[in-house]
């Protein structure tokens, strides 16, 4: 199996290589000290996982993923504390590794990288980290993992989640529903700051879509749908959808 | 459909064109401003001002200053008729500028609190229960603003015509036709309606919905006719775009599809010049029957397409404004309980100060009793508010201050670990670490964390010291299987002081394997978690000068303290000492608190 490695730390890819030691001798591992180095080494290489770092000098991971032309590898992005990359990798459901990398967390993130089904469209869901990392204010996306793959959906499109034990049924404008293998908590936290609000244990709702609150306890969308807000939630929902 | 009604504005009539009305107030403007000094008449004139340019513009805010300044102005040259009007020209404002009722209907009520201390001023007041008719009116609730009109009509003549045709457009709302159009002929048959074209063709317009409505067609089309007549004869633009989409459902129910559709594309032009969705949507509508029925479908398709998106723009709307609303009437609710507070200290003061007026001692005193009582109680009150302030502000520096004391002992650890064992192992150590203190960054953040976050934070802590003492102690969480941990809600890193303890100081020169317990269960409305260890037992540790209670503990009897005042219930903490060598019980149990 080839591995890369693109951090221009030493330390941090030694680090890496130390945690990479134990997986024994099937590891070819390739070590890429800028963002220059990486683009042109790894299109040759052709890599099966690549560990890369966010911060490259005055580069980005991202600037070396827009880069390459083959994204055919499993991704793996490690960082020290950047939120806005954090956020972003989230929504397009690329993994990350926080450092100083844990052992477990690298032990985990190694099992899924080589899963075939990680390397599966990794350039849409490439193409969903880079839309969320530029500044356009462009419709954006989120990758939603289900059972066979992944769909992509635009944000503004998503009119309400609902939760179905540790699944979640997305519900789109078109009226269609997606049912991803995530619990309703994972989309709550990642669309909280996109107009999405809880209104009860098992639904998240887009506030665009609201039409109206009844006093009775439910929100009414503009689809003519009721749906319950539990007691605890009603005054922050309405303070919610004044603010919006 | 909907109907519209043109809004019967109290006493305001728009003859002139726009650019005259703009030159109207800037003569008025002009003359305020050029007044040397402050007077009765310029009072009168900046009142005057205030509702012209009110109607001539409603979405300016800033005529809110003016009119406060009026008042204020009006009070100090104790001119109580001008002071009135001010309180009106300022609720009319808030109603028509700001939407925001409550602070109208507030302005209201302090104009007729002028009436009712000066009877010369009682005969003003009527306008004012017009106003506040009208208040009603836009807030739906019929009921009430009926009553209101219809005490205006009984005590006022001048009045007469506004109140009789608003009764009839609260009839039309409420859906009521035959009593709608008999109030709409009424208000046709008085004498002031007779010099006041902008009127009658207003109430034939709305008389022509209600006929409509009540599918009576003839006159419906008869009653639109007298209207745009009136509208050609008088150039009145204010209500021709209402006109013409009222005589094109008029025309449509007549199956005139020729008229109905050229009024209809005429009320849609105006309408759009003029901005108003609610017509634009009634004229599409139209336009989608007559389409339809003259069989000219995609015309109609289209028609209809325009006219749901309206609908939904509208909806939209009304959802800000509902919205608003709740969020307004919660603001209110909230003054009114202050407000009432103060209200009833000074009626105490005033009961107090009549009886001891009274020459008599006793009541007197007495009257001092309740007077005293009252203010205590207000006190009390304020200073319970203060107290709340002070200890969430205490709260947060207690869950802040945990931070140092827990990095120094984590810190400890790692130094201990380095001594001992080879650099590998510290690096795994260490980023453990790492991971722990970012979990205590995000988690003290929160006032409280759902108890499956707090339980991450407890097995990664009992994780991270294992590792540091391989062998010392085991550890086992047992949580209720009824309780959902999701969905509870408990104060961030409660417990940990306690573990830390155990770890710290029960199993130090123990011999043997030391066991931690914890358990999480549930209680009727209390969450309970206990920690036990097969320690030393807690008054088995002090022994010479080690401080009888650690850092942590203190800490959170603190807190626990302030989360009791605050939420008044009884959180608990109990240490219990099982005997020597035997070990330590903790038990906290909290109000059970849920996110959903």
């Amino acid at each position: 199996m080839k591995v890369a490695i693109v951090d221009d730390e030493q330390h941090c890819i030694d680090h890496l290589s130390t945690l990479l030691k134990p997986f024994g001798a099937g590891m070819d591992i390739s070590c890429f000290g800028s963002a220059e180095d990486a683009i042109a080494g790894l299109d040759t290489l052709r890599p099966d996982i690549v560990f890369l770092d966010v911060q490259l000098h005055d580069k980005t991971g991202f600037d070396v993923l827009s880069s390459i032309s083959k994204r055919d590898f499993s991704l793996i992005f490690t960082t020290a504390y950047e939120a806005y990359a954090i956020e972003a990798f989230k929504f397009s459901a690329i993994d990350y590794l926080l450092k100083p990398v844990d052992k477990d967390d690298f032990e985990m993130a190694l099992q899924k990288a080589t899963d075939k089904v990680e390397q599966s469209q990794l350039h849409d869901r490439v193409k969903v980290l880079l839309s969320h990392i530029s500044t356009h204010n462009s419709p954006k996306r989120i990758s939603v993992p289900s059972n066979d793959g992944y769909v992509f959906l635009l944000m503004e499109d998503i009119v309400r989640c609902q939760a179905d034990v540790n699944y979640t049924h997305i519900f789109t404008v078109d009226g269609k529903k997606y049912t991803a293998s995530k619990t309703l908590k994972h989309f709550e936290k990642l669309l909280e700051r996109q107009h999405f609000f809880r209104i009860h244990n098992s639904h998240l709702i887009n506030l665009t879509y609201v039409n109206s609150y009844h006093k009775d306890g439910y929100a009414i969308l503009k689809d003519g749908l009721k749906l319950e807000v539990s007691t605890r939630r009603k005054e922050a929902f309405i303070k919610e959808c004044g603010r919006f | 459909m909907k109907c519209i009604f043109t809004l019967m504005l109290l006493s305001i009539v728009v003859h002139s064109y726009a650019q005259q009305f703009q030159m109207e107030l800037d003569s008025l403007i002009g003359i305020i401003e050029s007044s040397p000094v402050t007077n009765q008449e310029t009072i009168d004139l900046r009142n005057q001002y205030t509702k012209q340019a009110l109607f001539a513009n409603p979405s300016d805010t800033t005529l809110l200053a003016f009119a406060q300044s009026t008042v204020d102005l009006a009070t100090e040259l104790r001119y109580w008729k001008g002071l009135l009007l001010g309180y009106e020209r300022v609720a009319l404002v808030y109603q028509y500028s700001f939407s925001n009722p409550y602070k109208a209907l507030e302005y209201y009520h302090k104009a007729l609190a002028l009436t009712e201390k000066d009877k010369d001023l009682e005969s003003m007041g009527w306008s004012i229960y017009g106003g506040i008719g009208t208040l009603y009116y836009e807030q739906e609730e019929y009921g009430k603003a009926l009553e209101q009109f219809k005490k205006v009509l009984h005590n006022d003549k001048n009045l007469e015509l506004t109140a009789t045709a608003n009764i009839a457009n609260i009839f039309g709302s409420l859906n009521q036709l035959d009593s709608a159009i008999f109030y709409y002929n009424k208000a046709l048959d008085l004498e002031q309606v007779t010099n006041n074209p902008t009127y009658k063709a207003n109430l034939y317009s709305n008389l022509s919905l209600v006929y409509s409505q009540a599918n009576q067609m003839d006159f419906a089309l008869a009653s639109a006719a007298m209207s745009i007549d009136l509208i050609e004869q008088y150039g009145i633009e204010f209500v021709r775009p209402t006109a013409y989409a009222n005589a094109s459902m008029a025309y449509l129910g007549n199956k005139d599809y020729d008229n109905a559709e050229q009024y209809a594309n005429e009320a849609l032009q105006l309408s759009e010049a003029q901005g108003n969705i609610f017509l634009q949507k009634s004229a599409w509508g139209t336009l989608a029957d007559v389409y339809s029925a003259k069989g000219e479908f995609s015309k109609a398709l289209e028609a209809y397409t325009k006219f749901s998106v309206l609908k939904d723009s509208l909806n939209n709307q009304n959802r800000r404004v509902e919205i608003n609303r709740s969020l307004l009437e919660f603001e209110f609710e909230k003054e009114r309980t202050i407000a009432q507070a103060e209200i009833d200290r000074q009626s105490t003061i005033k009961t107090a100060s009549l009886l001891g007026g009274g020459g008599l001692l006793a009541a007197s005193v007495f009257g001092f009793v309740l007077y005293k009582r009252r203010r205590d109680a207000v006190e009390q009150k304020k200073e319970a508010e203060f107290r709340a302030l002070v200890a969430d502000t205490e709260l947060k520096a207690l869950r802040a201050q945990m931070n140092p004391h827990f990095i120094f002992n984590a810190l400890n650890s790692i130094g201990d670990y380095i001594l001992k064992n080879n650099n590998e192992t510290a690096l795994e150590f260490l980023s453990k670490f790492a991971k722990l203190m970012r979990m205590v960054l995000e988690n003290s953040e929160n006032k409280s964390i759902p108890l499956e976050e707090d339980l991450k934070f407890l097995e990664l802590y009992l994780q991270v010291e294992t590792k540091r003492q391989p062998g010392k102690f085991s550890y086992h969480i047992q949580v209720d299987e009824g309780l959902d941990v999701e969905n509870t809600l408990v104060p961030p890193l409660l417990l940990q002081p306690f573990i830390e303890n155990s770890i710290w100081h029960g199993f130090r020169d123990k011999d043997g394997i030391g066991q931690i317990q914890i358990t999480i269960n549930e209680n009727q409305d209390m969450l309970i978690c206990s920690i036990e260890d097969n320690g030393r037992g807690i008054e088995h540790i002090t022994n010479g000068n080690e401080s009888k209670k650690s850092f942590g503990v203190s800490i959170t009897e603190n807190r626990l303290k302030i989360l009791n005042k605050q939420k008044n219930k009884e959180g608990r903490l109990q240490v219990i000492d099982l005997g020597e060598q035997k070990g330590t019980r903790v038990e906290i149990s909290l109000p059970l608190e849920r996110l959903f």
